[in-house]
């Protein structure tokens, strides 16, 4: 009956631990925390949205892509299009009246050169220009000068195939090109500026 | 008067003021408690036979298995808890359940709650997430059924006579915190109108599985066990400065356990959850020590007691503790994960480590907060064999077919030779499950009876107080209910 | 740990952390999740379900096909593949005496004894698999090397593991293929086969209402139980339905009767048909089997 005894808690619960945990428990789970570290370390891809297990960081998972073809360049074209300028230029890129020229048959886009093209989304156009034999007032930012070469070059090359355009490709090296003749933080070119460049 | 003579009246008024909240919390769970099981048992028989009942829209096995185990989690496991530690908090407070008619009414709450949830499921209305299948309208009830308890037992708590924190306070007062918190997440998340995009939910649902069946049941189950054992063994914790490491290191890397290794989310989820895993070996570490030095030489002769139950449940917590370690190692889990062995884990933390703690917390209590003996106590004897029994007989051949399914699985044999193997495993662990529901029906007998009792005396009370109201006015009863 | 407080504090942090961790940080990462560029193609991934397929989601949510399905795909591993599909004029021994004197080459070195190994028991047929590991280099070296010689090869990369094996997927499962599910059921527990490419595996819808209806009529081996409630029975009518059940034998409902799905079973069949993981995406890539050729 001792052990049903109303009054018994307080015999064992006055007993507060005082006592600190033992050192070598706190020694495994210091190994241990290297050790779960460690593994992270290997196998998480540090956080990488697009690394999943059994790749084990963004490296090996390049590794495993296959050799960019210009299928994928034009594929990756799309994509930077769609979300960076297709919202002016319009997914069929027929442009916006008043706001934004077309690009479908536009003599800036089909021209042979590729050097006069990849400085507009790299520094930006502002002022009167002739397109597709209308007059157009714009204020184009340098919506280009953040992405890398590549998507540079990528979306170059897809306006440059798409719509019935059918002019030749760009390179991340004709794009880094511009870029180091252009130099950091150029001005947004006016209209004539832009038709002084060489193509 | 003499103090021992002060202290036991004052446990008398503790025990009074937690009768009526414990019969509701108590009397609802064992019901549901064989209602789960039922309906696990009746999702085994579909293993054996497919078309059992598979003419009835509402017991396909995808409704019953969830139902099965949300009325043993949600209907048996959390409201058996929150009783325990209603009774625990006014026990180490030594003062009376704070506002004792608010669990009353969460008690009622809640299993209402359960009610709502299961229909729901069988009705088709589950959200289609594990462990959190209860449609909108049980959710709501089940938060605020929480809440109201919470407020009571917090309120208790914070009113304390008897100052000095004891190492199950812990586990409960953060089991107090961690529910609101989880449930209201996942369910903001997952079951709104507005849930967010991918797999963003298959993560929160297992944040949430892992926090609720894995952690939460660990605070409740450790903190019970905490004060059971050195209570019916009638000496100090031992080991206590264990404890609190025991607590700290679980909420730390226990919480971020449950992401599947391979699962289609970036790898650093499933790394991160990987590594707390391993390191969750050190509060499973801990409480082992804590509870092997408590136990061993305590001269408890208890065949079949609450002690028993107690001690049993620990060791399917350290059990069931290591398998969900190891299917978190990426080496196992490429073999047992979708098989059977992670089922067998989780009832086994279900029925062999949460439910065993209840059960002998209940027997241990409910004699002591009734004032008189349980009705059958061969019943609850034979409980405790039957179960534990069924529990290994339910949970072992789980655990070989999943090991076997997974091997076969990741050999790459044909599918149907995998699901073969695992088949005949299933056959023993049905006859385990129809052990543990041969138990849950003894349980629910001997708490059923005794409630009925007390109503009877309850209502003769107010029978011989409407009879004679002056002499009458000083029966316990009576005193009771208006309190 | 000496006042509840410290309790709390204790409680709210580690609790916090974890909910940052598991909760907050994968809404921002991935909770704004679009589609993205199917790999060497302009299509996106995925694609928006049809009407009755979305609705077929949610039946399959009601009756809790997860309990027992998966839709996901694991993966162990990737691997070149440098397969050889013809041998133009050459002869096969010669070529296998060819592929020894290579195998000094310095990009070949580390990988030649798998690679002469492989050509051990070979005699002639093709294709035959040249090499097959996780070194690009390797693969691209000795297609290279093989060009000159007028033979043919195809490398190819291919995920590899038991599922994959299997022919449940040619991929892994990636968060991109569950954007438009809601809720996304991802299944626990492997009782019946994964579902994850079940439209790409079985893409009949008569062949799934079948399945449903009576599962050991396609697979006489399956556990799994029937769902006749989604279905009719009825007599046939002036001209028997297109959508009857093509049963057969013991299956098959008496003369003048036809088995017809009913509109549930239809959405779920849909459903079922719309669960495709088999494009080459950036963080799952692969060869598809269409465009090696």
């Amino acid at each position: 009956m001792s052990a049903e005894n109303p009054a018994a808690p307080t015999v064992t619960e006055s007993a507060a631990p005082r006592s600190a945990a033992p050192m070598w428990i706190i020694v495994v789970t210091l190994l241990l925390l290297f050790l779960g570290g460690y593994y992270f370390d290997q196998h998480s891809g540090w956080f990488n949205a697009k690394v999943y297990a059994p790749y084990a960081n963004a490296e090996k998972l390049n590794s495993f892509q296959p050799q960019s073809g210009e299928t994928q360049r034009i594929a990756r074209g799309k994509f930077v299009y769609d979300s960076v300028c297709g919202i002016c230029h319009g997914a069929d890129g027929l442009g916006k009246p008043g706001q934004a020229p077309p690009l479908a048959a536009s003599e800036m886009v089909i021209c042979k050169g590729v050097s006069r093209l990849a400085h507009i989304p790299l520094a930006g156009l502002n002022g009167p220009i002739k397109v597709c034999g209308k007059d157009w007032s714009l204020s184009m930012a340098a919506m280009g000068a953040a992405l890398p070469d590549e998507d540079v070059a990528a979306v170059l090359t897809y306006i440059r195939t798409s719509w019935g355009n059918q002019a030749g490709p760009v390179t991340a090296d004709d794009v880094k090109k511009v870029r180091a003749d252009m130099g950091r933080n150029a001005p947004a070119l006016t209209g004539v500026q832009l038709l002084n460049l060489p193509e | 008067m003499n103090p021992t003579e002060n202290k036991s009246s004052c446990a008398n008024e503790i025990d009074a003021s937690l009768r009526v909240p414990l019969l509701a919390l108590f009397g609802g769970a064992a019901l549901w408690l064989v209602v789960g099981l039922v309906l696990g048992l009746i999702a085994g028989i579909k293993f054996h036979a497919p078309e059992f009942l598979s003419a009835c829209p509402l017991l396909t096995y995808g409704r019953v298995a969830p139902a099965a185990n949300d009325a043993i989690l949600y209907g048996f496991c959390i409201p058996a808890a929150l009783g325990v530690m209603l009774w625990i908090f006014a026990r180490l407070s030594q003062m009376p359940l704070a506002l004792p008619l608010v669990p009353v009414v969460a008690a009622n709450l809640w299993h209402l709650g359960v009610l709502v949830g299961l229909g729901g499921i069988l009705l088709g209305e589950s959200t289609g997430h594990p462990w959190l299948e209860f449609p909108r309208a049980a959710a709501v009830l089940l938060f605020a059924a929480f809440m109201l308890i919470a407020v009571s037992a917090a309120a208790t708590f914070g009113w304390r006579k008897e100052r000095t924190l004891y190492p199950s306070h812990w586990f409960m007062f953060a089991a107090l915190l961690w529910f609101p918190w989880i449930y209201s997440t996942a369910n903001l998340f997952l079951n709104s109108n507005k849930v967010p995009r991918g797999v963003v939910q298959s993560i929160i649902g297992w944040w949430f599985a892992n926090n609720l069946v894995f952690v939460w049941l660990a605070l409740v189950g450790v903190g019970i066990a905490f004060y059971l054992l050195p209570k019916i063994a009638g000496r100090a914790l031992a080991n206590s400065g264990y404890a609190q490491f025991a607590f700290l290191t679980l909420i730390l890397f226990g919480t971020w356990c449950g992401v599947p290794v391979g699962a289609p989310v970036p790898a650093w989820l499933p790394a991160l959850s990987s590594a707390a895993a391993a390191l969750t070996i050190v509060p499973l570490l801990a409480i082992l020590i804590i509870t092997i030095k408590t136990v061993c030489g305590a001269c408890v002769s208890c065949k079949g007691g609450p002690f028993c139950f107690v001690k049993f449940g620990m060791m399917s917590f350290i059990l069931s503790g290591i398998l969900y370690i190891s299917a978190a190692c990426p080496q196992y889990s490429r073999v047992l994960e979708f098989t059977w062995f992670g089922v067998a884990q989780t009832q086994l933390q279900l029925l062999g480590f949460a439910a065993m703690i209840l059960f002998g917390a209940i027997y241990e209590l409910l004699p002591q907060v009734m004032g008189k003996p349980l009705p059958f106590p061969k019943f609850a004897k034979a409980h405790f064999f039957i179960t534990m029994i069924g529990v290994l007989l339910f949970v072992v051949p789980l655990l070989i077919a999943g090991v076997e399914q997974g091997m076969k699985l990741h050999s790459g044999a044909a599918f149907a030779d995998a699901n073969a193997v695992a088949l005949k495993f299933l056959r023993v662990s049905t006859t385990g499950q129809l052990l543990v529901l041969l138990g849950a029906l003894l349980f629910a007998a001997n708490l059923l009876v005794m409630a009925i009792q007390w109503k009877l005396g309850v209502i003769k009370c107010v029978i011989a107080y409407i009879k004679s109201p002056l002499e009458a006015s000083e029966t316990p009863a009576t005193t009771e209910v208006k309190s | 740990m000496r006042t509840g407080i410290c309790i709390f504090m204790a409680a709210f942090i580690a609790l916090g952390a974890s909910w940052c961790g598991f909760v907050l940080a994968p809404m921002l990462q991935l909770g704004g999740a679009k589609q993205t560029v199917i790999l060497q193609s302009a299509d996106n991934w995925p694609q928006q379900r049809t009407g009755e397929a979305t609705l077929g989601l949610q039946v399959y949510r009601a009756y809790g096909c997860a309990a027992c399905h998966t839709e996901q795909v694991r993966q162990t591993g990737a691997a070149f593949e440098v397969t050889l599909t013809s041998l133009g004029t050459q002869k096969a021994a010669d070529f296998k005496d060819f592929i020894k004197s290579l195998m000094v080459v310095p990009d070949l070195a580390t990988s030649s004894n798998s690679i002469v190994g492989s050509l051990d028991k070979w005699n002639g047929e093709l294709p035959k698999t040249l090499y097959s590991g996780d070194d690009g280099d390797v693969a691209s070296a000795l297609a290279d090397h093989l060009k000159p010689v007028g033979v043919k090869t195809e490398t190819r990369i291919i995920a590899t593991g038991p599922d994959i094996a299997r022919g449940w997927g040619s991929r892994q499962s990636v968060a991109a293929d569950y954007l438009y599910d809601a809720p996304v059921q991802l299944g626990s527990l492997r009782a019946g086969p994964d579902l994850a490419n079940i439209g790409v595996r079985a893409p009949d819808a008569n062949w799934q209402w079948q399945h449903l209806y009576a599962p050991k009529s396609t697979t006489p081996n399956s556990t799994m139980p029937s769902f006749k409630f989604l279905f009719e029975v009825r007599a046939v009518g002036a001209a028997p339905s297109p959508d009857a059940l093509k049963l057969a034998g013991a299956f098959a409902p008496a003369a003048g009767f036809e088995v017809v799905p009913k509109p549930e079973a239809k959405e779920l069949a849909a459903y079922l048909l719309s669960l495709k993981a088999n494009v080459p995406l950036y963080e799952a890539p692969f060869t598809p089997v269409t465009l090696a050729k």
